[in-house]
């Protein structure tokens, strides 16, 4: 009984928080207002108030992790909606996003291997150019941890939010394919976030490069993490 | 009725899910069941077996929420604050510099590439 009060709550808890930050976010639009960076900090804020360890949190944050599987299984309307634009660049498309996966994977195994960090961590770290949702079932399968993961995600999609549009320009990327394939491959949903305000065709190769990266680094992940360990 | 639709959307959507699952474990496939799914979607959909509006008011309703789902995730960081201690927050440049590489190669990569096949187009067109 206490267990199904508490679960209903938490679920209760998380909706609110997370519409409430919404609402912060349409009024405010700055990037450090997204809601989920707001939330995550104020539901955190409520636990350590409260004094709830995050387990009894989770009783009811597993019923919220339920319709992400069913979420994931969405993003293919968005791409198959896209299908004619795939086919008419399927090769600078495909090219940028291969080897967009396998660069983020590669340096980032590398450099925290060549500091010395636990194969938990490093693992955690190879998927962070991939929307959350997947990375954490890649990275989970490969024995991360998933709240690393969504760390170095977020982290990821900073960098590309806030420096991504200033990189493009440094490297001289003129084209809506370049711009949008650059930020929807390093910097998954937050990047496509950007790529929206720079324009509708960016917008739509950044969320291409954002599907296509997750389904290409769920099938590479794995060989990854067998090639380095 | 809108409402009633939209559930039972999300329920075919899970129905995805779980056939992914299920195959990723009799195949014993290294791909998560949720892209298995994705996949099989994708492939019902462009084989023309399984129509798009079947799915497509409940799949939106899904991914305009979709920062929810992973909320309960993030907050799971409180339990490994410690693990940005120290030598650890060498990993927030780390994933910068790596996001930085990321977006240079597969930025201008696909530019080089889009541009060339315009130019032989342009070639081809004369």
């Amino acid at each position: 009984m206490q267990i199904m009060l508490f679960s209903i709550l938490f679920v209760f808890v998380t909706v609110a928080v997370y519409l409430a930050m919404n609402l912060l976010y349409f009024k405010y639009h700055k990037a450090f207002f997204i809601p989920i960076l707001t939330t995550t900090i104020g539901i955190i804020l409520i636990l350590l108030l409260f004094r709830v360890p995050y387990e009894t949190y989770m009783l009811g944050g597993k019923w919220v992790d339920l319709l992400l599987g069913p979420a994931i299984v969405s993003l293919a309307i968005p791409l198959y909606k896209q299908r004619e634009l795939i086919k008419q660049n399927m090769f600078p498309i495909l090219g940028g996003i291969l080897t967009g996966v396998l660069v983020g994977m590669i340096s980032g195994v590398l450099f925290a291997k060549l500091v010395g960090f636990s194969k938990e961590i490093v693992v955690s770290l190879l998927p962070k150019s991939i929307t959350t949702p997947i990375a954490i079932q890649i990275a989970s399968a490969l024995g991360g941890v998933n709240s690393l993961t969504i760390a170095f995600v977020m982290i990821a999609g900073f960098t590309g939010i806030i420096l991504g549009p200033t990189f493009l320009n440094w490297f001289r990327i003129d084209t809506a394919i370049g711009r949008g394939i650059g930020l929807g491959a390093a910097a998954h949903a937050l990047g496509t976030s950007k790529a929206i305000e720079l324009g509708e065709q960016e917008a739509s190769y950044s969320s291409i490069a954002m599907t296509l990266s997750a389904i290409i680094g769920s099938i590479v992940g794995p060989v990854m993490a067998w090639f380095f360990y | 009725m809108k409402y009633i639709i939209i559930v039972l959307q999300i329920l075919v959507l899970y129905g995805f899910v779980l056939i992914g699952n299920s195959l990723q474990d009799i195949l014993h496939l290294p791909l998560p069941g949720s892209i298995i799914g994705l996949l099989l979607l994708l492939a019902a959909l462009s084989l023309k077996v399984f129509r798009l509006e079947w799915v497509e008011s409940g799949s939106y309703f899904l991914l305009s929420y979709l920062p929810l789902y992973f909320i309960p995730a993030t907050v799971g960081v409180m339990n490994y604050g410690h693990v940005f201690a120290g030598k650890g927050f060498l990993l927030i440049p780390i994933t910068m510099i790596s996001t930085f590489l990321t977006m240079w190669i597969s930025s201008t990569l696909s530019q080089l590439l889009a541009k060339k096949s315009a130019k032989k187009e342009e070639v081809s067109c004369k």
